[in-house]
């Protein structure tokens, strides 16, 4: 996390808390943890993974990237300069420069407007070009996502598409104002299998050719190992591992990366596949609030340490780090026979 | 250029192919409908007799609605060849007032529909879009409002303030009748506003004006539309109220204005000719909306024409 | 003798464009005890064909042709009354976001016990209620939860539920419908492990619909690629996984990212699948495959046997 000079985006202890108000079931109301002192750089030109299982907190570190929300502790900074409160015309020239492309493409095109409108929106609020220009943008970007002939769909309403294609719309819109950051929350988690690869293919597109940095959220692994140069793994809000893509899934050191690397589909003959087993099945009782943000699932926590000891972030090998008391121990663990596929 | 010019005008052809082909559909829907095809059937009659209401006064001025007296008839008279629905007490034509009393239904339905269902959406975008202190007030407001009996409330005015015309009488039913309208519409605001697509749009730099009029608008305007057919059935039942008790626009004829002087000349049981025409009329013009807006609700049910999910 | 067989299967939809064709000459067979997986992107049938065989067609949608048997009953052929005891008792079906098909105002024991006791009338309260704290035991449910509301469960326990549900009446065939797709990574892990455990003790037949091929080759015997209302290629896993021989099933293979090993390129499958009103003279997957000959165009393909239970409706493969 040094090289600071290079950095293009940077969080430096941000939190998140969303306040929650107490209804008929649950009394009174409460503070929930989105996120909680993350610290972050992204590297120009490079895929960075946000890895977590829902509910982790990728999709608040996405739109506190983009500004939908804000921090409620720490700072965020584009290219050096602070962004973590900005406002108006400000957060309008911000968001030329830092795009998303969200979860659920059933959700994010609205339903009353053809795509070449939704597709030029970005235009027409920057005020780029005349609508002849930002037609051909949009038959061209369209054309980048994969859309093509381009002319067949801008005619179209988004109930007229199909997931896929919606979601490549999605990309089209969030990459016409050529972005130097591009947010991507899980994009392909409501798709069918079939379609991930059309858009990873897109995305890694968006990063070769138009320079740009991607921030790529998902649930799974294998995509992270896929697409991504980097990943950090995020679990209820804290960062857990950080580190070079190959080396955080070939040698995993947090357990709670580990228990992912488990979860992941296997077949073939995999029957002498080792697991790691650190997850427990049923949560143990909570420790003290200051301790490991992992205790409770823990196959490995000692119950001294970890239930009351914030973990420190240690190195591992190179540049992967991990929040764990024992990180030092993670280990890499032998490749899985040829017969045995791991992934999905 | 004009190779960018000639696709700039493919696009437009091609929007507008698009809307053909939307309407096409939900007329499509709204054909398999059984209760639309009789409202629409009922309102196509309605109209005719709207528009036919200009030719009687044409043909003889005996046959005008409101000062036309044949002379030859004295007291109310029932059915013949000149008079095909008869006459009223004073020798009017009762055909020529039904003809026009549809004429003011319309007028007065569709424009009070029309001005309460502009100023509810309006209430209701600002309301649910904004919310906190602008929602609460403007919903107690709408409570306040919604809870006062309009007809009573007319009345009292009108008794305050002598004979109401007509616009005004439009006029008071539309602020009346805003605050239901206004109350769906900041619900359906409010829901608009959580939606992932409202999101999209701030990050691709769209001001709030512009996500009022271009994301939220154009998904509630449906909405409005079906709650105008609904008003306008209520509209035309409080003008037909007032006008039969009395408070009416003396310078125009309506349904409720014959009901009126049915009642009040004494023919309530003696001239069936004269109290059924007009007593028909109300009940299946408002019947006739209703069963439109209900066909309406189909035809725009998300449900039906929406997306499944994936999987 | 098989547990069910799936003898040309045909279904439609009445739609306002016109007849759709959501499924087309199926063949299907399952032993009891096995596991078959149904994969295939949305739209190609797969869910139909659950529905069918709980019969639990919509109103607008009928068996066109063919015939279900299970158990050397012909359920095709069966009215609603008969229907509804073999449902249940003899097929359960999990229910595509079964986890929302859970009522959120009734306790969950009370929902279990309503279910069996509609079923069984035989049985005593006592006896049912036995019976449904063995069912939470046997999903790994904490029997402390049992009289919880819906909304007190995470979405895995949930899914536990329709899971305990759906054994509750020893079925001998489980329809089990994208039952993973709403979990998380690790929980559907869980699930599918103890779905797969289950399976094995009881000896279950299991029909377990899926989009993604991964999960499907985790848990299944057997494979069936379905592609636009026909079934493509079907064997058992291992061998239609690592010996595909259907273009779309090797798209679909190679088109997920592995954990291991190098990283190969994905094969995307490019375009959309067909319109499903209408006749489709030819191949139905040759706009999209990349063996596309002139003849695939006009033919429909014929039924290769790779070996004696690896079977692929392709000309060219
Ligand atoms: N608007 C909100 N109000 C209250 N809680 C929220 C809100 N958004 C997210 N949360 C909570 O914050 C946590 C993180 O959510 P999220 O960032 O959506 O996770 P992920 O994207 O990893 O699934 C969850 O516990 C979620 O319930
Ligand atoms: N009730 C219905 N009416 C008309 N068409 C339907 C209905 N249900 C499903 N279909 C159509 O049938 C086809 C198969 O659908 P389905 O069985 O749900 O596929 P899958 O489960 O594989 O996603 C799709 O083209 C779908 O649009
Ligand atoms: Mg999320
Ligand atoms: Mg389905």
């Amino acid at each position: 996390m040094s090289q600071s000079h290079k950095d293009i985006l940077k969080l430096e202890g941000v939190s998140k808390f969303y306040r929650t108000r107490g209804n008929r079931y649950r009394r009174g109301g409460g503070t929930v943890v989105a996120l909680s002192r993350v610290n972050l750089s992204l590297r120009p030109g490079e895929i960075f993974g946000l890895v977590g299982e829902s509910g982790s907190g990728k999709t608040t570190a996405g739109r506190l990237v983009v500004r939908l929300e804000e921090p409620d502790e720490g700072r965020i900074t584009l290219d050096g300069v602070d962004i973590t409160h900005l406002k108006g015309g400000g957060l309008r020239d911000y968001r030329r420069k830092v795009q998303m492309v969200f979860q659920d493409p059933y959700q994010s095109l609205n339903p009353q407007m053809t795509i070449a409108d939704a597709v030029a929106e970005p235009l027409i609020t920057n005020k780029v070009g005349d609508p002849a220009d930002r037609l051909e943008r949009v038959l061209g970007v369209l054309d980048t996502a994969g859309l093509s002939p381009a002319e067949d769909f801008i005619y179209r309403f988004p109930h007229q598409l199909s997931g896929g294609q919606r979601q490549r719309v999605a990309i089209a819109r969030a990459i016409v104002l050529e972005p130097s950051l591009l947010v991507a929350d899980e994009p392909t988690s409501m798709l069918d299998a079939s379609y991930s690869a059309q858009i990873f293919e897109i995305l890694q597109g968006v990063r070769d050719q138009m320079g740009a940095t991607i921030i790529f959220i998902t649930h799974s692994m294998a995509a992270a190992r896929y697409l991504c140069d980097r990943i950090a793994v995020i679990y209820h809000g804290h960062l857990v591992e950080q580190g070079p893509a190959e080396a955080v899934i070939n040698s995993p050191s947090h357990p709670y990366t580990k228990a992912l690397i488990d979860a992941t589909p296997k077949f073939g003959r995999c029957e002498g596949v080792p697991t790691y087993g650190t997850y427990l099945p049923a949560p143990r009782p909570a420790g003290e609030q200051a301790g490991c943000p992992f205790f409770q699932r823990c196959a490995l926590a000692e119950r001294l340490l970890c239930s009351a000891t914030y973990p420190e972030w240690r190195q591992v090998a190179g540049e992967q780090v991990c929040l764990c008391h024992f990180a030092a121990e993670g280990g890499q663990s032998p490749p899985p026979p040829e017969e045995c596929r791991l992934g999905g | 250029m004009s190779v960018q010019q000639a696709t700039l005008q493919s696009l437009k052809a091609g929007r507008r192919a698009l809307w053909r082909q939307r309407l096409a559909e939900n007329w499509r829907v709204f054909r398999g409908n059984l209760l639309g095809k009789i409202g629409l059937s009922l309102l196509v009659m309605f109209g005719l007799m709207a528009g036919l209401s200009y030719i009687p006064p044409l043909i003889d001025p005996m046959y005008h609605p409101m000062t036309g007296v044949d002379p030859l008839v004295v007291k109310s008279t029932g059915p013949s060849l000149t008079h095909w629905l008869g006459t009223d007490f004073m020798g009017r034509d009762i055909l020529s007032q039904l003809l026009a009393g549809a004429r003011v239904a319309f007028m007065v339905g569709v424009s009070a529909a029309f001005m309460s269902v502009v100023l509810g959406t309006a209430v209701g975008m600002t309301a649910g879009y904004l919310g906190k202190t602008t929602d609460t007030l403007l919903m107690r407001l709408a409570d306040m409002i919604m809870v006062l009996p309009t007809l009573l409330v007319v009345l009292m005015l009108a008794a305050l303030f002598g004979q109401l015309s007509i616009w005004m009488i439009v006029l008071m039913i539309a602020l009346f009748r805003w605050p239901g309208v206004s109350r769906v519409i900041r619900a359906q605001t409010l829901s608009l506003k959580q939606r992932p697509f409202i999101d999209a749009a701030r990050v691709a730099g769209a001001s709030h004006t512009r996500i009022i009029f271009r994301h939220i608008m154009p998904n509630v305007l449906p909405l409005a539309f079906l709650y105008m057919t609904f008003r306008v059935t209520s509209a035309i039942v409080i003008e037909a109220g007032l006008a039969f008790l009395g408070f009416g626009d003396p310078g125009t004829v309506s349904w409720g204005m014959m009901l009126q002087w049915v009642w009040k000349t004494g023919h309530m049981f003696t001239a069936p000719y004269w109290l059924l025409p007009p007593g028909i009329c109300i009940s299946l013009i408002t019947l006739s909306f209703y069963m439109l807006g209900r066909a309406m609700d189909e035809v725009l049910d998300p449900r039906l024409r929406d997306e499944t999910q994936a999987g | 003798m098989a547990l069910l067989k799936v003898e040309n299967l045909s279904i439609g939809y009445r739609t306002a464009g016109g007849m759709l064709k959501a499924v087309d000459g199926v063949n299907l067979s399952l032993e009891e005890g096995r596991s078959l997986g149904l994969v295939g992107e949305s739209g190609c049938g797969k869910t139909t064909i659950g529905m069918a065989l709980m019969g639990l067609l919509p109103p607008n949608g009928s068996i066109t042709g063919g015939r279900i048997v299970l158990d050397g009953v012909e359920i095709s052929a069966l009215d609603e009354e008969e229907l509804r005891k073999v449902r249940w008792s003899q097929v359960a079906m999990i229910f595509q976001a079964a986890m929302n098909a859970l009522n959120p105002v009734i306790r969950v024991s009370a929902q279990m016990t309503e279910a069996i006791r509609t079923h069984r009338p035989d049985m005593d309260e006592q006896a049912i209620m036995q019976r449904v704290e063995g069912l939470f035991n046997l999903v790994g449910l904490p029997l402390e939860r049992l009289h919880d509301f819906p909304h007190q469960y995470s979405g895995g326990m949930k899914q536990r539920a329709i899971i305990a549900m759906a054994l509750a009446l020893n079925p001998k065939l489980i329809i089990a419908d994208e039952p993973t797709t709403a979990l998380d990574v690790i929980v559907q892990d869980q699930i599918l492990k103890e779905t797969k455990v289950l399976q094995e003790q009881f000896d279950i037949g299991i029909i377990f619909i899926s989009h993604d091929i991964s999960i499907v080759a985790e848990v299944c015997h057997d494979i069936g690629v379905m592609y636009a209302g026909q079934l493509v290629e079907a064997g058992p896993a291992q061998e239609v996984f690592f010996n595909s021989k259907h273009p779309y099933t090797r798209a679909l293979v190679g088109s997920f990212p592995t954990l291991a090993g190098p990283k190969s390129k994905l094969t995307p499958i490019p375009g959309e699948p067909p319109n499903l009103i209408g006749a489709i003279p030819g191949c139905r997957f040759c706009d999209r495959c990349p063996k596309d000959t002139a003849s695939c165009k006009l033919e429909p393909p014929k039924w290769q046997e790779i070996n004696e239970r690896h079977w692929v409706l392709c000309d060219h493969c």
